[in-house]
């Protein structure tokens, strides 16, 4: 390590998002409510490019909070707005907060985006974006996915894949297959995950037609998979940056948009087995670094990797770096170690993560690059 | 409706300058009297004029109670009661009392010497105020009057600090000074007994912040001191001689234990002939684990750690210095501070708040060319770092403790209005009591519930628990009993109870209420009229026809006459008992 910085928060978090001004949003997941939504401002040490050891500020301060009567699993800023969406069971509605960090320090609930449910208990999964208008992209399932309007909770745009002639789907589409992850590509192009690992493009403009993109190896059922998309610098196309998908038995695919034919990489993590269910599964992209991804969600680690060099072969693949902190953290022996339930990088320092535990632990972590690498 | 009346007098909305008014059954305590530590002029002291404009402050107030040697809670307290004029009891523990002269003359120095003020309290006063100074144990009950009462509870934060309940009668309110909820190596954690006060105020300066762990802050002191060590350098470490210094000692110690380091580390301390008592105050107010651990030795014996000698300054090599004062000001840390400062490889660890003026203070601010005395400037080479170790409670610690103590209303003090309502509101959601935060001179009055004992016999005890379901502590029963107030004295007793103590007979009470109709009829026909309807429509209820004429439904008569006046009216006599 280069830096470690460990927290901790009341409430374990299963979600860190980045908000505007640098902010970081965590938020509880309890079963009951009085959930809180916390708006934090880092620790200046995060916000400086040299490492300051004994920097006078080296806590997080909570900006804001509110309340939220369910929990919360899932939370995204909306860009350009102070306004802040939420998801989370029993149902696939969407909470909308503001943020208004000037006069006070409360988020306050605004509106409530409701959405036709059905019997089953979802949450839906969302994406944000503001090019012509703040939109929210949100759904349970395949069949349900909808763009909103935030602010005038407009419905913008529905997929509609039942039996229509342009869908390009291979094998066999079950509407209601549940999804994991949602991305704006930008704002015409949409990017769906199913839990089952198929991922299909999706044009705004055209509702009826849904490209899948090439699907996983055939695998148990009981495989869930999710998510990681990149944004290129500015100006680059958003399709030259390849997705990554991670399953819970800790296969990764790499898939280039252009080619979906075939596999960018295909490569096997080592985690431990059986998994611990799917539920905290979590891949993302480098910002700042060019290949490199990370992964959490089986244990009380973080897996950092280098994808330069990764083939379609699916052989086991070596982490650069892992992180173990949450495993040795907190009060030793007190029940079930802690799990990892989310991680984040920093947007500008390269090698900083932010990750979230089970145990209510925060960690801030900056590694080293190995020797005989550049 | 009897209340409490809270003012801030200082630290309102703000830190620094604590000092807090409590008005309480007619007693009137002033909580803490604190300089502010960012003000020159005359902002720093509290406004002591609210209190009252043209009486004295003696006879107003009923005492003063000082939390801790901070001078952000007793700074002022010299100002207070020899500039202007207070003589009433002023409370305090032990080590506090021990403590504040000491911080109090430094301060003065400093103000005065250094910054060449004039309308400041000079050492006399400082002595005069401390003679007014009453110091209490912890847990013990002092009775200030035949009616105010007040007990201290440990605080945890630095040595001799604690949390006061002040009582009345039966409200109450409890202060917490500043405290925190997690024990470190020299002190406990803050602790307070269900005492459920009417109110506790409550410091919430780091109530909005979630800290780095403490290992984090400790594993990065370590490497610091022990990177400088490694390249030959030399690590000061200017403190005040008790408190934080002890819990760097432990770590160091413990470090130097492990990698068997050979770098002296030395301590010096201009309090020498006051150690041994200053010892014995620490080891009842240190923390269980360090009496348990150091029950064989001094603590002021490490086996790393010897005594300082003003030439070893100038020895070569490595070396870690613990010197007083702490910021750098005067004395010992500061000769040692000129040595030192134009290497580069050397490095000054400032331990905490250095006040305006100080050098600690200048070069914390990142000033590198200092004037000394005669016009000399010092290059300030080596490194600078700053280490906060204060301990506080974050919002987690202060749900904990209005937990433990279960007040019934909350007041928050020492941290900026904003930022406190999303604490205000979680604090009503989760424990459903009231929260408060005024600014400085805003009055907040809290309505009690004063609870008025009164004793109930046994009889009508048993009677009534017997009655309907369980007794649940939770939720309240409603009895019904006769109040008989004697003298001063309250008693429940059963009705019968009360009647036959009073000599009364009980009475019974028949109503009667007449109804006139028309009708022509005999007074018999009227009645089997009014029986025959009554007994349609009242058909769950028994309704009888007597052989005497009248009608009886349950135990409710109804008997028919003529009118006196006028055959064609009949009039009904309608009557019940009281049930």
């Amino acid at each position: 390590y280069r830096d470690l910085h460990t927290f901790e928060l009341q409430a374990p978090t299963r979600l860190i998002e980045w908000a505007c001004g640098n902010r970081v949003c965590v938020a509880g997941y309890g079963q009951s409510d009085g959930n809180e939504i916390l708006q934090l401002i880092p620790p200046p040490t995060l916000l400086t490019k040299e490492a300051q050891g004994l920097c006078p500020e080296r806590d997080f301060k909570v900006e804001c909070g509110g309340f939220s009567e369910r929990p919360v699993y899932s939370l995204k800023h909306v860009p350009d707005t102070s306004l802040l969406v939420t998801s989370g069971p029993p149902d696939s509605s969407l909470q909308v907060w503001q943020v208004s960090a000037e006069d006070s320090d409360v988020i306050r609930s605004v509106s409530i985006i409701a959405t036709e449910n059905g019997t089953e208990q979802s949450w839906a999964k969302i994406a944000t974006i503001s090019v012509r208008a703040p939109w929210v992209l949100h759904g349970s399932r395949l069949d349900r996915v909808q763009i909103t309007e935030v602010e005038s909770r407009k419905n913008v745009y529905t997929a509609d894949i039942q039996g229509k002639p342009n869908v390009f789907i291979f094998g066999k589409v079950e509407g209601s297959e549940e999804l994991s992850t949602l991305a704006f590509l930008d704002c015409n192009t949409l990017l769906l995950c199913c839990a089952t690992g198929r991922l299909c493009l999706a044009d705004t403009r055209q509702p009826q037609s849904l490209v899948e993109a090439m699907s996983v190896p055939s695998a148990p059922c009981t495989e869930q998979w999710c998510m990681g998309t990149r944004h290129g610098a500015q100006g680059s196309e958003p399709s030259s940056q390849p997705v990554a998908r991670l399953s819970s038995r800790g296969l990764l695919t790499l898939t280039d948009l252009r080619k979906t034919s075939e596999l960018l990489a295909l490569a096997k993590a080592r985690v431990p087995s059986p998994g611990s269910g799917a539920e905290f599964l979590c891949v993302s992209w480098a910002p700042a670094l060019e290949g490199y991804l990370a992964i959490s969600g089986f244990d009380g680690t973080v897996h950092v990797y280098d994808t330069q060099g990764w083939d379609s072969s699916g052989r086991e693949a070596e982490p650069i770096f892992v992180h173990k902190g949450h495993a040795f953290g907190g009060a030793g022996g007190s029940g079930d170690p802690p799990l990892v339930t989310v991680h984040t990088w920093h947007l500008q320092k390269p090698r900083t993560l932010l990750s979230a535990a089970s145990d209510g632990s925060l960690h801030v972590w900056d590694w080293v690059q190995p020797c005989g690498k550049c | 409706m009897p209340e409490i009346k809270v003012t801030p007098l200082g630290a309102g909305q703000d830190v620094g300058r604590s000092c807090i008014l409590v008005s309480i059954a007619g007693k009137n305590v002033m909580l803490d009297c604190g300089m502010h530590m960012g003000y020159n002029d005359d902002r720093r002291f509290p406004d002591f004029s609210y209190i009252t404009q043209n009486g004295r402050l003696t006879d107003f107030l009923d005492c003063v109670i000082i939390s801790h040697f901070h001078l952000d809670h007793c700074g002022a307290l010299p100002y207070f009661s020899e500039m202007v004029g207070y003589d009433g009891p002023i409370y305090m523990t032990h080590p506090t009392k021990a403590i504040c002269p000491i911080l109090l003359e430094d301060y003065r120095k400093i103000t005065v010497d250094k910054k060449g003020e004039t309308n400041f309290f000079t050492s006399q006063m400082i002595k005069d105020c401390m003679k007014k100074v009453v110091a209490v144990h912890l847990h013990q009950t002092v009775q200030v009057d035949e009616e105010l009462e007040i007990k201290a509870y440990y605080a945890g934060h630095v040595l001799g600090a604690a949390m006061f309940q002040i009582k009345v009668g039966c409200e109450s309110v409890v202060y917490t000074g500043d405290y925190n909820m997690t024990p470190d190596r020299h002190l406990g954690a803050a602790w307070i007994d269900k005492c459920r006060p009417d109110l506790l105020i409550s410091e919430s300066t780091y109530a909005t912040t979630i800290r780095d762990s403490k290992r984090c802050r400790e594993r990065d002191f370590l490497k610091k001191v022990h990177e400088t060590v490694e390249r030959g350098g030399k690590v000061l470490i200017p403190v005040f001689a008790l408190g934080r210094a002890q819990e760097l000692c432990i770590l160091l110690e413990t470090f130097w234990e492990r990698m068997n380091l050979k770098a002296p580390i030395y301590f010096s301390t201009g309090l020498t002939e006051k150690a041994n008592h200053y010892y014995k105050l620490f080891i009842t107010w240190t923390n269980q684990k360090i009496r348990k651990t150091f029950v064989q030795r001094n603590m002021f014996e490490f086996k790393h750690i010897k005594a300082f000698d003003r030439a070893f300054a100038d020895n070569p090599g490595p070396m870690v210095v613990f010197a007083t004062p702490g910021m750098l000001h005067a004395g010992q840390s500061l000769q040692i501070f000129r040595k030192w400062a134009g290497n580069e490889k050397n490095m000054v660890i400032m331990p905490g708040y250095c006040v305006q003026g100080t050098v600690g203070h200048k070069i914390l601010s990142g000033q590198r060319k200092l004037e000394m005395e005669g016009r000399q400037i010092l290059e300030v080479k080596m490194q600078v770092e700053y280490m906060s170790f204060s301990a506080h409670a974050d919002a987690k610690g202060i749900m904990q403790l209005i937990r433990q103590a279960e007040p019934r209303n909350v007041l928050l003090v020492h941290g900026e209005a904003k930022k406190m309502e999303f604490l205000k509101q979680k604090i009503e959601q989760e424990f459903h009591v009231s929260c408060f935060m005024p600014a400085n001179g805003e009055t907040t009055t809290i309505l009690t519930n004063p609870c008025i004992p009164v004793d109930i016999s046994l009889g009508l005890l048993k009677r009534e628990t017997a009655i309907g379901p369980v007794a649940d502590a939770k939720k309240p029963k409603l009895m019904h009993g006769s109040l008989l107030m004697k003298d001063n004295s309250f008693r429940l007793v059963s009705p019968e109870q009360a009647l036959k103590e009073l000599g009364l007979a009980e009475h019974q009470l028949r109503f009667t209420c007449r109804v006139h109709i028309q009708d022509p009829r005999k007074e018999h026909e009227t009645v089997l009229r009014v029986y025959n309807h009554l007994k349609g429509i009242l058909k769950d209820y028994s309704v009888q026809h007597l052989p005497d004429g009248s009608i009886t439904v349950e135990s409710i008569l109804i008997q028919a006459t003529a009118h006196s006046e006028d055959q064609g009216t009949k009039v009904l006599l309608v009557s019940w008992t009281y049930q």
